[in-house]
Order: structure tokens, then C-alpha cells, then sequence
């Protein structure tokens, strides 16, 4: 391995970098720029409030302390329904997109658990099937809640439950969200369009040939390179993540997994990057593609909004794309701390790194046919 | 013992000779009387030979890019590759700098087989490729820095810097320098490891008549300080000012290689008097019927072969006589242009 390349590489490549405002722009400041937007239009706010309304034919104070519950969140806005009014109708009439009932006896069944722990009881929780984003956010909050009241009741057991579950994790803010995905987001357009422009730019301007003429194996080449694009990934991840520490608080968990997911993300990337350019030679082409590739993942890889706000469709998309395990593995490891979420999702980054570079290497060649 | 048809300079005429490898003979013409010298060259020595490519290949689907050449250059000679756009020399190059794989033949660097010595080959050559772009955001000293830290061979940067004139650039960003600067730059390049063989593969494209003119000072300076040089270009201006040896290319095969002088001698006509803007109609039948050899070149212009000094005063005393009005006339000799065209039937420029 020739050293003195390397370094000299890895010098003069963020010598160069730093002096292309275009490219410091994309890497550092229009990432910082989304947060602070993003930021401000869903943290600056406050906690989201949604107009709830509430029908309770139960008379018990249980009923009534799940409702006090729900309106100390701070996410409802609460109105009391008649109990003669037709739900559905109501909420049609007033512009609801969500409401519960409660059933007459549901404080009666909560009474009664305590002496029989096999009954249990359901609120119905009702929605407008065509508003797709309030809907399921506002069911995975109210979900969280009752889990949480069921532990304050029954200690855990749930004897108090809906129709249907959510993951989302109640007690996080948008921007908590959005910090993981904004890094994976970033990472992959370096990357990409980094290796597209090695690839294409450097083929068409005859540096590649130039190089195999030289002495250096298309193995350094590729690991300087690689050294540079992680430093790359690192200094815009730190600058993401410290923007979201200082101006919007969000909570770190710093941790090995975090390392090896940027790692893992920095070339598989890369080796994505390597195989469009290897495939698409003209360089504005290959731009193209990147941008075919990389554009859709922003939007459909759960990026910026969480993958239950959309269709089953497109969840299950999600689902194929590289992009939607490293924003799920970052989130896990650095925001929400579960770790064997983090190694579920990071498993997959592992994987499609270890596929995409290996491809990408394979096929690069320096050699013209 | 070798035996040489040569061509008396003053009268045309035919003489055979005969000397030994490396003797240079005095011969008079039987004819005229002109003394001249005939060289016999030596044969070439393996140690003097610095490249040499045998029944080199190279075919592409139905395309023969390039067709079964041989040559070979000598140490610290220029040599020129000359042939149009699409010709086959950008091909030829690069397969000698292993960036392509021949189809067929053998081309060998400094006595070794590419094939097999390649990278033992690297630390001699170096190599300005085709249409070469280098790192926009480097400076010229860091660009320069940077392909140096490829080589273990510590060279003084400072030196390459003075030698190429690049001084004042030192420090200026690569994507402003102009196009013969860049071109400056791209031969630095090449030389960043004190290599024996450096290879230019059309290194004037494109640049305007000054930068091509400080482009040639750099290679003949190069050549000077005796480097071996392959030269691609299709301006024949270029090698015919920088090349020792010229190698002529077209569709893939070598239609004539050798000096400058050799080539215009045994492939170029005799010197050429042109009459520009002739105002007599029937000049051409009447100089044709007083022997002169004449080619109509259209718009009134008519070139004369001159096949002895004599007969340039005999067709201006005719011209004179004739009373034949015209613009201008000169007398040159045949040029590569010229070769290329009596070789293949088109000009170079319309050949590309």
C-alpha cells in the first residue's frame, strides 16, 4: 500500500473540497439549512395539536381520567361529542379526521378486571379514511397513551386496548425524526454523486488512464478515496447532528453502532455511486440516474416522514430501498435507543454495503475496451 | 554491402550505389556531373531501441482500428505518429501505454514485453494522454505533488516547475489556467518522475498558434535533454518541426515511415514552381507542349514540376515570352501534406 499517496490524496482532496463552495454548500449547509426549516416548521410550534373529538358513554371516573389524560399530552384538542349525536355523522359535520368513543362500560370492565384479569374492553377509534397523515399519527399517539394508562391502572396488563397498534414512539418530536434521516439523505448524495463524478469526470478527462500508467494499484486509489468520502460523511454528520443538539435539543445516544452505520452507508453508496457511473459513462447521464435513484429514496424512505404516515404501498416500496435501514439504523442507535432494532436495520446496511461496493469494484474498470 | 537507388538532386537522374552499413559515399552523376553524399545507416541495435511494436492489432466488431503495424522508436529520438482523426494512432498509443489491449501483436518498452513487465515499465515512462484534464480545484504545484507521491523516485518538484516555466502558475488553480497552460501543465505532469520515455498524445489540439508554438519549444527542449519522445498529432507543422522520425499513419496502416528527408525524397515530387492567378487560357497546352510538367490546380493557378535548377529560369524566360499575365509564383518543396495525399488520394485535413 503506497502511503505516500494516500496521504497526499486524503490532503489534497479536502484542500480541494473545501475550496468548491458548491460542493461544502450540498455536503454542510443545505443539510443544516433543512433542519433549521424543518425544524422550525414542526418543532418551533410546540407539540402538534390535533382537534379530537370525544363521545363517553361510560360515567366513571376511569373514563374521565383517560380523557384529562389525553388532554394534558398536549397534542389534543379536545370537544366533548353528545352522547345522542351519531359519531361518524358528527364528525363529518364538523370537520373532524379524528375521534374515540368510549363504551359504556368501560369502567365497569376496568373494575371488574381486578377480580377477572381475562376480560378487557375497547375504545373505537374513528378516522377519515382519506386523510392519510393525521390519522395514523394521531392513533399511534393515543395507542402509546393507552399502553401508558394501562400501566397506571392495571400495571401493565392491557385491559384497555383499539383495533389497531402503531409504532411510533410517542415521546419523540418530529425533529428527533427528521436528524436521522436528514444524515442518511446527506451521506447518500455525497456519496452517489462523489463516486459518479470519480467515475465519469475523471474517465472523460483522461485521469483515469493517466493513472493506469502510474504506479498505483486501482485498490489505493479507491481506499484514498474512500478515506476521503468518510471523512466526508463524518464532518457532515457532526455538523447535522451538533445543529440539532444546539438549536433543537434533540437527544443523542452516541455508540459504536452509530460509527459502523456511517461507515457501512459511506460505501455502500459509493460502490451504488461506482456501478451507475461504470454503466451510464457520459457524465451528465449518470447524473441523471444518480438523480433518479437518489430522489425517489428521499421521499419513499421514510427520510422526512415517518413510513406509517403513508400508504401500505408505499411502506412495503420502502421496504427495497437502502436508503429506508440506514435511516431506521440511525434512528435506532442514535435517537431511540433500541438496540436490537439497531442491529436488525444495521444487519441490512451491512449487507447492501458489502453487495453494492463489491459490485462496484468488480466493475470499475480503469482499462478502455 | 547495401545497394541505394538515389536521385540526383540537380537533374533527376537515377544513380545506383552500393556501401557497407554506416559509410557514407561520395557519388557523382554520370548525367550532370552533381556531386552528393549517400548515407548507408546502420542497422538498429536492440540496446538502441526504446519502444518497438510487432503486428500490432486491434479490432473492434468489424473495424479494424489498427491493422498488423510494426515500428520502432530509438532512444532520444522524436517520434512522430502522424495520421488523421480516426487514423488509428490515439489506439496505437495507448495500447503501447497498456491502457488498451491489443488484439494481436507484440510491443515491447525498453527491451521488455508490456505484456508481462508492465509495471516494472511505469517507473520510465511518463505520459500525457489524449485531451488530459487534471484536478480542477488543485494548484499547479499541488497537482504536480500529488502525482509525484505515485512514484517512489523523489523528484524536485521545483525544477520541473523552472523547467516547464511555470513559475508564475505555480500556485494558481488549475481550472483557471488557459488551454496551453493546462497543456504545460499535462507535460509537468508527465515528467514527475524523471521518465525515459514520455509520450504526448496530440499535445497541440486545440490550442491557438502561440500555445501550440510554446507547446513545441517544451518538446523540443525535452528532446534536447534526451528524452525519448512519441509524439501522436495530425499537423503535419508539428512533425515536421519536432520529429526525427515520422511514422505515417492512415486507416489503421503504415503507408511510410522515416526522416523527414527521407520521406519527402523517396515520396515527394520534385520542387514545385506555382504560377498563382494566370490570366492566359492556353498557358497549360503550350508549357505542355515545351516539355514542362504541369498539374492545373484550378481558379487559374498552375504548378510546375522542376526537375533542375535550370528549368526554373527556362519557364519564367517562357512565361516572359508568352507575355502570360499572372499574380505571384513560388518554389517550395514537397511537404508532408503533400505525401499524404499522393499516399492516399486526401488531404490530412480532409482525411480527419
Amino acid at each position: 500500500m503506497n502511503l505516500k499517496f494516500i496521504k497526499t490524496d486524503l490532503s489534497l482532496s479536502v484542500r480541494s473540497w473545501l475550496r468548491s463552495k458548491g460542493t461544502v454548500f450540498w455536503t454542510i449547509l443545505f443539510p443544516v439549512l433543512l433542519i433549521l426549516i424543518f425544524g422550525a416548521i414542526f418543532s418551533g410550534q410546540g407539540d402538534i395539536e390535533y382537534k379530537l373529538a370525544v363521545q363517553n358513554f361510560d360515567d366513571t371516573d376511569l373514563s374521565t381520567q383517560f380523557i384529562e389524560m389525553l388532554e394534558e399530552s398536549t397534542f389534543f384538542n379536545i370537544t366533548t361529542v353528545d352522547n345522542d349525536a351519531e359519531m361518524a355523522k358528527y364528525m363529518q359535520e364538523n370537520d373532524f379526521i379524528i375521534g374515540i368513543q368510549i363504551p359504556s362500560d368501560f369502567g365497569e370492565t376496568i373494575q371488574e378486571y381486578f377480580g377477572d384479569n381475562t376480560v378487557s374492553i375497547n375504545i373505537t377509534y374513528y378516522t377519515d379514511p382519506t386523510e392519510q397523515t393525521t390519522g395514523p399519527i394521531a392513533q399511534s399517539i393515543i395507542s402509546g397513551m393507552l399502553n401508558e394508562y394501562n400501566n397506571i391502572i392495571t400495571n401493565s396488563r392491557n385491559v384497555v386496548g383499539m383495533n389497531h397498534e402503531s409504532i411510533l414512539g410517542e415521546e419523540f418530536d418530529f425533529i428527533d425524526y427528521f436528524v436521522p434521516g436528514m444524515i442518511g439523505f446527506t451521506i447518500m448524495n455525497s456519496m452517489v454523486y462523489g463516486s459518479i463524478e470519480r467515475n465519469t469526470k475523471y474517465r472523460k478527462d483522461g485521469i483515469l488512464r493517466k493513472l493506469l500508467t502510474m504506479p498505483v494499484t486501482r485498490y489505493d486509489w479507491i481506499f484514498s478515496k474512500m478515506l476521503f468520502m468518510m471523512f466526508l460523511s463524518f464532518i457532515s454528520t457532526f455538523v447535522i447532528l451538533i445543529v440539532g443538539i444546539l438549536v433543537w435539543g434533540i437527544g443523542i445516544q452516541m455508540n459504536i453502532f452509530f460509527f459502523i452505520i456511517i461507515i457501512g452507508t459511506s460505501f455502500m453508496f459509493s460502490g451504488l455511486g461506482m456501478l451507475i457511473g461504470r454503466f451510464v459513462k457520459d457524465q451528465e447521464t449518470a447524473d441523471v440516474a444518480g438523480g433518479a435513484i437518489t430522489f425517489p429514496m428521499m421521499f419513499l424512505a421514510g427520510t422526512f416522514f415517518p413510513l406509517d404516515q403513508m400508504p401500505d404501498i408505499l411502506q412495503t416500496i420502502a421496504q427495497f430501498l437502502p436508503l429506508y435501514y440506514v435511516n431506521e439504523a440511525l434512528r435506532n442507535a442514535v435517537i431511540y435507543g433500541d438496540i436490537d432494532k439497531t442491529l436488525f436495520f444495521m444487519g441490512f446496511v451491512i449487507a447492501f454495503a458489502i453487495i453494492f461496493f463489491s459490485l462496484g469494484v468488480i466493475f470499475t474498470k480503469w482499462k478502455e475496451d | 554491402m547495401i545497394e541505394k537507388k538515389v536521385r540526383c538532386l540537380q537533374c533527376g537522374n537515377i544513380i545506383t550505389s552500393s556501401g557497407n552499413p554506416g559509410e557514407v559515399i561520395l557519388v557523382t552523376c554520370p548525367e550532370c556531373g552533381k556531386k552528393g553524399k549517400v548515407t548507408y545507416k546502420k542497422e538498429i541495435q536492440s540496446d538502441d531501441v526504446a519502444i518497438e511494436a510487432i503486428n500490432l492489432k486491434k479490432v473492434y466488431g468489424d473495424l479494424i482500428a489498427v491493422n498488423s503495424i510494426s515500428f520502432y522508436v530509438r532512444k532520444g529520438e522524436v517520434f512522430a505518429f502522424l495520421g488523421p482523426n480516426g487514423a488509428g494512432k490515439t489506439t496505437t498509443v495507448e495500447m503501447i501505454e497498456s491502457i488498451r489491449q491489443p488484439t494481436e501483436g507484440t510491443i515491447k518498452i525498453l527491451g521488455k514485453d508490456i505484456s508481462r513487465f508492465f509495471n516494472e515499465i511505469k517507473d520510465k515512462i511518463g505520459i500525457l494522454p489524449q485531451e488530459f484534464f487534471s484536478f480542477e480545484r488543485f494548484t499547479v504545484r499541488e497537482t504536480l505533488l500529488y502525482y509525484a507521491s505515485l512514484y517512489k523516485k523523489n523528484v524536485d518538484i521545483n525544477e520541473i516547475i523552472s523547467m516547464m516555466d511555470l513559475k508564475d502558475q505555480e500556485n494558481k488553480l488549475y481550472m483557471n489556467l488557459s488551454g496551453g497552460l493546462k497543456q504545460r501543465v499535462g507535460v509537468a505532469i508527465a515528467l514527475v518522475n524523471d521518465p525515459e520515455i514520455i509520450f504526448l498524445d496530440e499535445p497541440s489540439t486545440g490550442l491557438d498558434p502561440k500555445a501550440r508554438r510554446e507547446v513545441w519549444e517544451v518538446i523540443a527542449d525535452l528532446r534536447r535533454k534526451g528524452k525519448t519522445i512519441f509524439l501522436t498529432t495530425h499537423y503535419m507543422e508539428e512533425a515536421e518541426y519536432l520529429a526525427d522520425r515520422i511514422v505515417i499513419i492512415h486507416k489503421g496502416k503504415i503507408i511510410a515511415e522515416g526522416a523527414l528527408e527521407e520521406l519527402i525524397n523517396k515520396y515527394g515530387d520534385e520542387n514545385i514552381l506555382r504560377i498563382k492567378d494566370c490570366k492566359s487560357k492556353d498557358i497549360i497546352s503550350k508549357l505542355k507542349e515545351n516539355d514542362f510538367e504541369t498539374i492545373s490546380e484550378g481558379n487559374g493557378d498552375i504548378a510546375i514540376k522542376i526537375k533542375y535548377k535550370e528549368q526554373i529560369l527556362e519557364v519564367l524566360s517562357f512565361l516572359k515570352h508568352e507575355c502570360v499575365d499572372y499574380s505571384t509564383i513560388d518554389i517550395r518543396r514537397s511537404n508532408l501534406e503533400e505525401i499524404f495525399l499522393k499516399l492516399t488520394g486526401a488531404k490530412l485535413r480532409e482525411a480527419s
